[in-house]
């Protein structure tokens, strides 16, 4: 599949401007994630008060991709979802203690979408997904059949927030937290004044001994994006993916 | 504001996460829902749970008194105190 990246913005603890993001796709390190979280100083606090730090992530990468009178359909990706606050209730529940509403209300993988379309009036479509390592591709896979039934564009986020340290044994794949927005266009063909980045998306059966890539694939994208690479290759259990920049 | 008073308006700002409110932003006789603070549904259940853990009280969620103690600071701060008198006596 073939799709155009016309704006992206990511977000990570201390990387919150396209300098610092640039200075970081050519070089990039572990960065200490130490619960920082985006102001969305944007929303007035009364607004704010229900935002998880995800959600805050979330908001503060999508919110200038999309036009103040602009619909978009939204995806909202995530491989482990919001584990401190999952941790947090289990906790409670193991302590015989009564639940908050709020966090139990909350407490759902579509919920931040559901945040996001009411805080930005969007009535459009809502998808929330959570697959394996390659949930990132799996999200633009449901981006392009958005735009395969006739949206224009298609705004995609994928958010994950380093879980807590209960979890170190089986979550090994998110060194820091850290969010993507990108909105995505549908090429016309012919068309040579359509402006991004134009990228292929191709799913391949991997070969025996691929390794896992080093980074999280999202974060590779912002690589990529920086001009650090013109194609990429992910490659998880039976699926290899490869990114390749078309234009 | 008396001290229940206070402290019930910073349980509220604590239990709901209200960034840039500060006990003085909330009158005692302000009201907590729609107009005025602007709280809703789901606060009124969030704030009987901090209420219930903190002072040790019973708030029945049916009683039809639970919408008028629940209308100010003032009105909350009565009935902690008029459960928690109830209780030493």
């Amino acid at each position: 599949m073939r799709f155009r990246i016309d704006q992206y913005q990511a977000w990570a603890p201390t990387l919150d401007t396209h300098e610092v993001w640039e200075a970081w796709a050519h070089q990039p390190t572990h960065l200490p994630d130490n619960n920082e979280q985006p102001a969305c100083d944007f929303l007035p606090a009364m607004q704010r008060r229900r935002l998880s730090r995800l959600a805050r992530m979330t908001m503060h990468v999508a919110w200038p991709l999309c036009g103040e009178n602009e619909q978009l359909p939204f995806v909202f990706a995530s491989r482990h979802g919001e584990t401190p606050r999952t941790f947090a209730l289990l906790s409670e529940v193991a302590d015989e203690q009564p639940l908050s509403p709020t966090q139990f209300g909350l407490s759902v993988h579509n919920a931040i979408a559901g945040q996001w379309s009411i805080l930005r009036g969007q009535h459009g479509e809502s998808v929330a997904i959570a697959g394996e390592a390659d949930t990132f591709e799996h999200a633009m896979v449901e981006v392009a059949t958005l735009l395969e039934d006739g949206a224009a564009a298609a705004l995609v986020v994928i958010a994950e927030e380093r879980p807590p340290a209960a979890y170190d044994s089986w979550i090994d794949d998110v060194p820091f937290s850290y969010a993507l927005a990108i909105k995505v266009g549908k090429i016309q063909e012919g068309d040579n004044t359509q402006t991004g980045q134009h990228w292929e998306l191709r799913l391949e059966p991997a070969g025996e001994g691929s390794a896992a890539s080093e980074w999280p694939h999202a974060l590779d994208l912002v690589r990529a994006l920086h001009g650090q690479s013109n194609t990429l290759i992910h490659t998880w259990k039976t699926r290899r993916w490869t990114w390749q920049r078309v234009r | 504001m008396n001290a229940l008073q206070q402290e019930i308006a910073q349980l509220i700002i604590d239990t709901l996460n209200l960034e840039d409110v500060a006990v003085d932003d909330i009158p005692p006789d302000q009201p907590l829902f729609g107009e005025g603070l602007g709280l809703d549904s789901v606060d009124a259940l969030e704030l009987a749970l901090a209420l219930q853990k903190r002072y040790d009280i019973r708030i029945a969620s049916d009683s039809k008194d639970a919408r008028q103690h629940f209308t100010t600071v003032a009105s909350l701060a009565a009935f902690v105190q008029a459960q928690q008198d109830a209780c030493k006596s």
